[in-house]
């Protein structure tokens, strides 16, 4: 099992859109893998099917088993990270190794005030609709299902 | 509770394999092999059918054979055109992999089997009922695979009792993805109340003098 590491300049995790991503990705890898694909991307997680965009990559073709190199990549003007009840939009920089599972992720978040923006829910919104389990999970919960 | 903390978000759920009970991966990769790779893998929804086609896929692919993947389902469907030209596009070294056979028309089901015997490696289907081709595996849940699955998301957690999970799975008929998606509720909704339990301010129990 190798090891990627992906580490961010001056350790800055939180990044306002438009910003500059920068930082150093190293491996130390059992085998020579054929390539090493950096990604700067977003996926949601949550109730549901989940969503990824993919906003650029940096591939590394016959890197060696053993090596580092530096990257930067501009931010987007959105979307921003966020997090409610039902769905986060989670930013990250994945370093994926080919042929191989091995995968390392760094989240990043990236809004402008510099925090993920916590979405509150609207009371009643989506109670019961699209839902057929609404009565059974009032039933089991002994509340009214709320799954705003 | 964040989205990304409830513990059956849907990127954790991705995370959860196949388990198989009274047979391996590796006894299903002989079989397919006796059967010459082409079989099905039957089960009602949500019975992982489609999480086993997908480890079959991974270990297909590390034994070094080629596979090309379809996913078919009432909201994906395979129009004819679509479906000639997949097949079109098959090489004889390839390994076809359809999740879904039940959800595409009968015509092209026939054109699919047809093609794929004289123009593919095989053909690898999963669907609700048999007869398709032969069966490889019939899949299916039980209360106690809930447990083992709901135990390894959270460990702890208060309002997920053993009498929640065997009516969860009577009521959805043992469909684990209809369970496992009510439990996202269960879980955001028991934080909820948690939570308010927390801010309601308790009244200081009477003194009592020694």
């Amino acid at each position: 099992m190798g090891k990627l590491n992906i580490e961010l300049n001056d350790a800055k995790n939180a990044f306002a859109p438009g910003e500059q991503v920068e930082g150093r990705i190293e491996w130390s890898l059992d085998a020579n893998p054929n390539a090493l694909t950096l990604s700067l991307l977003w996926y949601t997680s949550g109730k549901g099917t989940r969503d990824v965009g993919v906003l650029c990559t940096k591939r590394i073709d016959s890197p060696g088993a053993l090596g580092s190199d530096r990257f930067s990549f501009t931010l987007p003007a959105g979307p921003y990270s966020f997090s409610g009840k039902l769905i986060s939009l989670i930013w990250a920089l994945e370093l994926t190794c080919t042929p191989g599972s091995d995968t390392v992720r760094e989240e990043i978040i990236v809004s402008p005030t510099g925090r993920e923006i916590l979405l509150t829910s609207v009371a009643g919104q989506s109670e019961g609709k699209n839902n057929q389990s609404g009565p059974f999970l009032k039933r089991i919960l002994g509340v009214p299902y709320a799954g705003a | 509770m964040r989205a990304r903390d409830n513990p059956f978000a849907a990127d954790r759920l991705e995370r959860i394999r196949y388990r198989f009970a009274g047979t391996s991966l590796d006894e299903l990769l002989t079989r397919l092999d006796d059967m010459n790779y082409r079989a099905a893998i039957t089960g009602p929804e949500g019975s992982g059918k489609t999480t086993l086609l997908e480890d079959l896929r991974g270990a297909l692919e590390r034994k070094g054979l080629r596979t090309k993947l379809l996913f078919v389902n009432d909201a994906s469907p395979l129009p004819e055109a679509e479906c000639r030209r997949f097949l079109s596009e098959l090489v004889p070294q390839e390994l076809v992999l359809l999740d879904g056979a039940d959800a595409i028309r009968r015509s092209s089901w026939f054109l699919f089997r047809r093609h794929t015997v004289k123009h593919a490696a095989g053909l690898i289907v999963t669907s609700h009922r048999g007869g398709l081709l032969p069966t490889l595996i019939e899949c299916s849940t039980t209360p106690a695979l809930l447990q083992e699955i709901v135990h390894d998301l959270t460990p702890q957690s208060p309002a997920i009792s053993p009498t929640l999970l065997e009516d969860l799975h009577r009521h959805h008929h043992g469909n684990l993805r209809a369970c496992l998606r009510d439990l996202y509720d269960v879980h955001t909704q028991s934080d909820c109340i948690q939570l308010r339990l927390q801010n309601t301010e308790v009244p200081p129990l009477p003194s009592v003098d020694p």
